[in-house]
């Protein structure tokens, strides 16, 4: 098979397809989290390998499917991610009110702390060796296209939750204060939105999306206490090209970069998957300095 | 104490320290200068580091980038261009690639001036990595380097520049200026501080120590791996040395340093992991509870005690 039968073929576009929807949902979580709060979770990815290694013990030892144990994994993600709130960032959000660039740089230092923290808590608990394990690996064929089933159910999870988060975000009352503190928060604050309540949801919302993805991550490749970083780098290309708060758009974000980066990748080799996915992140962050919202900043 | 009898204080153990460290590899065996190399290594890094992070705010989390550079150029240039020169070119290339990136990075401001540092730094590991093994060299191996004494010393005379260079642009007239925009870039703008001028003078000022110390580092190590050299665990140290250290003077990272040299002494070789743990848990202990560094405690516990 030549190199242009490749590039036509529907393999690629499914394989870039998966990639993008996993980006989506990893830069969902990011995204309400920094929208909220404009706090910038670097240790972000570092929550989807915890829930990949959940995943992973859940069906080694346990004999769960990964699957089942999704709700499970997500829902201690959200635990985590209110405890964590509620402990630390509630406060550090209250004593930094006014000061927001302070406030962005600190945040910033306490997740990276937490990053290195839960790597290598991670390494030593669970050591750093690579895991993986076997589940539907089946292969379905659509016209000449083969899947297997694990990453079919990736997508459609991935895609499912990114499309209920945004139609929840659109279509319900606690999704429009949602919106509201994303756009402005001192403003939703003075008509009545529970501030509060947003922000420990946002984290809540983030962490379990995190999370999930980290089981649907699991059943695909092969992963290490320190696979985390890279999502999170994903994860921040798609907010910068989506905009804040912007589901739909982020998820068509990382549908474009799942393409960029497959493509790239069989156009060239394996070995410059890194160097294309910080490439278009060191260029998305030049072009738009202040993320494409930055018009929405200028309002307030 | 006074102010004033603190600066002699300070001066005196600074002297003491200086000498002590300068007649190390005279009176100790090899391993012990090793720590003091690694001392050393970690004082020139972190005080360039504060020459644009701590005076401008702009928290860079990619000054690794600097050092990755200047090794590899020490190693791709290895008995082709003589050492003194290599090292000095490091210093340069670095200046120069911080000079090219500087324009369009230094206009992204805050967090996302944070990430997109340490995004840049990921970007040319991965480059120089895939060029590496494009050519077949993915680990090179030094022969026939310095020996130890010879580093040390390097290392001591780029730690003494670094320092004083940070000292100098402290009291400085561009040192009030990168201050200035620190506090307020508009305000500063307004004022006619020329922003744009002082911001990327501070950028390439505080690159060519980094890209020295990367090249002496390199005939320490004997090889070359560009994972190792471009390691981000470099930049996040720096950046935990100087936030525990406190201040934007060059005390607050000398004190940094001392303090993690020591931790990573006790914990590195036995526990690793372990020693990570504790550096992020510093970290965030530090940004919460002690903002201000091991220099603000310092300064509260003399105004506290001094006499009102």
């Amino acid at each position: 098979m030549s190199l242009l039968d490749t590039l036509l073929s529907g393999q690629l576009l499914f394989s870039a397809l998966v990639t993008g929807s996993l980006y989506a949902l990893v830069a969902l979580g990011l995204n309400l989290v920094y929208g909220t709060m404009r706090m910038l979770n670097v240790a972000h990815g570092d929550v989807v390998m915890l829930g990949a290694y959940g995943a992973f013990w859940a069906f080694t030892l346990l004999g769960v499917s990964p699957l089942l144990a999704a709700p499970a994994v997500a829902g201690a993600g959200a635990l985590i991610g209110f405890a964590l709130y509620r402990g630390i960032f509630r406060r550090l959000l209250a004593a930094g009110a006014g000061s927001a660039g302070r406030l962005e740089g600190n945040s910033l230092l306490l997740f990276f702390g937490l990053s290195i923290i839960l790597q290598n808590v991670a390494a030593l608990v669970f050591t750093p060796n690579n895991r993986a394990y076997q589940y539907l690996g089946d292969v379905v064929r659509v016209g000449n296209v083969a899947m297997t089933g694990n990453r079919i159910a990736a997508l459609a999870i991935a895609g499912g939750t990114c499309i209920s988060v945004a139609l929840f975000l659109r279509h319900s009352v606690a999704g429009l204060a949602m919106r509201a503190v994303i756009e402005l928060r001192e403003a939703a604050f003075i008509v009545g939105v529970d501030v509060d309540r947003v922000q420990w949801a946002s984290f809540a919302i983030g962490f379990a999306s995190a999370a999930l993805a980290g089981v649907l991550l699991s059943m695909l490749e092969q992963f290490s206490p320190f696979s985390g970083f890279p999502l999170t780098i994903a994860g921040f290309i798609v907010i910068i090209l989506g905009g804040l708060g912007n589901v739909m758009a982020g998820l068509l974000a990382a549908l474009v970069l799942g393409v960029i980066e497959t493509y790239g990748v069989a156009l060239t080799s394996a070995n410059l998957r890194s160097v294309l996915l910080y490439g278009c992140f060191v260029a998305a962050l030049i072009l738009f300095p202040n993320g494409l919202f930055a018009h929405r900043k200028a309002g307030g | 104490m006074g102010a004033r009898s603190v600066e002699r204080v300070w001066l005196a153990l600074l002297l003491v320290g200086g000498l002590g460290m300068g007649t190390l590899p005279f009176v100790a065996n090899d391993y012990v200068v090793g720590i003091g190399l690694t001392l050393l290594m970690w004082l020139a890094l972190t005080q360039s580091w504060c020459l644009l992070s701590k005076m401008t705010g702009y928290v860079s989390l990619g000054h690794v980038v600097f050092y990755g550079l200047g090794s590899y150029l020490v190693v791709v240039t290895w008995q082709v261009v003589p050492l003194p020169l290599a090292v000095i070119g490091a210093g340069v290339l670095a200046s120069v690639f911080a000079a090219l990136v500087g324009l369009p990075v230094l206009r992204v401001r805050g967090p996302y001036f944070v990430i997109l540092t340490f995004g840049l730094a990921e970007l040319v590991k991965y480059s120089i990595t895939a060029i590496e093994s494009a050519n077949g060299t993915a680990s090179r191996i030094l022969f026939g380097t310095p020996d130890i004494v010879f580093v040390y010393f390097a290392m001591f005379a780029l730690a003494v520049v670094a320092m004083f260079m940070l000292a100098w642009v402290s009291s400085s007239r561009f040192g009030h200026g990168l201050r200035s925009l620190r506090e307020n870039e508009e305000a500063a703008e307004t004022l006619g501080v020329p922003v744009v001028r002082y911001k990327l003078l501070a950028f390439v000022l505080s690159a060519a120590i980094p890209g020295m110390v990367g090249a002496v580092m390199a005939l320490r190590s004997t090889y070359f791996v560009a994972s190792q050299v471009f390691d981000p665990m470099i930049s996040i140290t720096v950046i935990a040395m100087a936030i525990l250290g406190g201040g934007d003077g060059t005390r607050g990272p000398l004190l940094g340093v001392i303090f993690l040299c020591l931790l990573s002494e006790l914990l590195w070789a036995n526990a690793p992991l372990l020693y990570m743990i504790i550096l992020g848990t510093v970290l965030i202990v530090f940004v919460l509870l002690v903002p201000d560094g091991i220099v603000g405690l310092l300064e509260r516990r003399r105004r506290a005690a001094g006499t009102p």
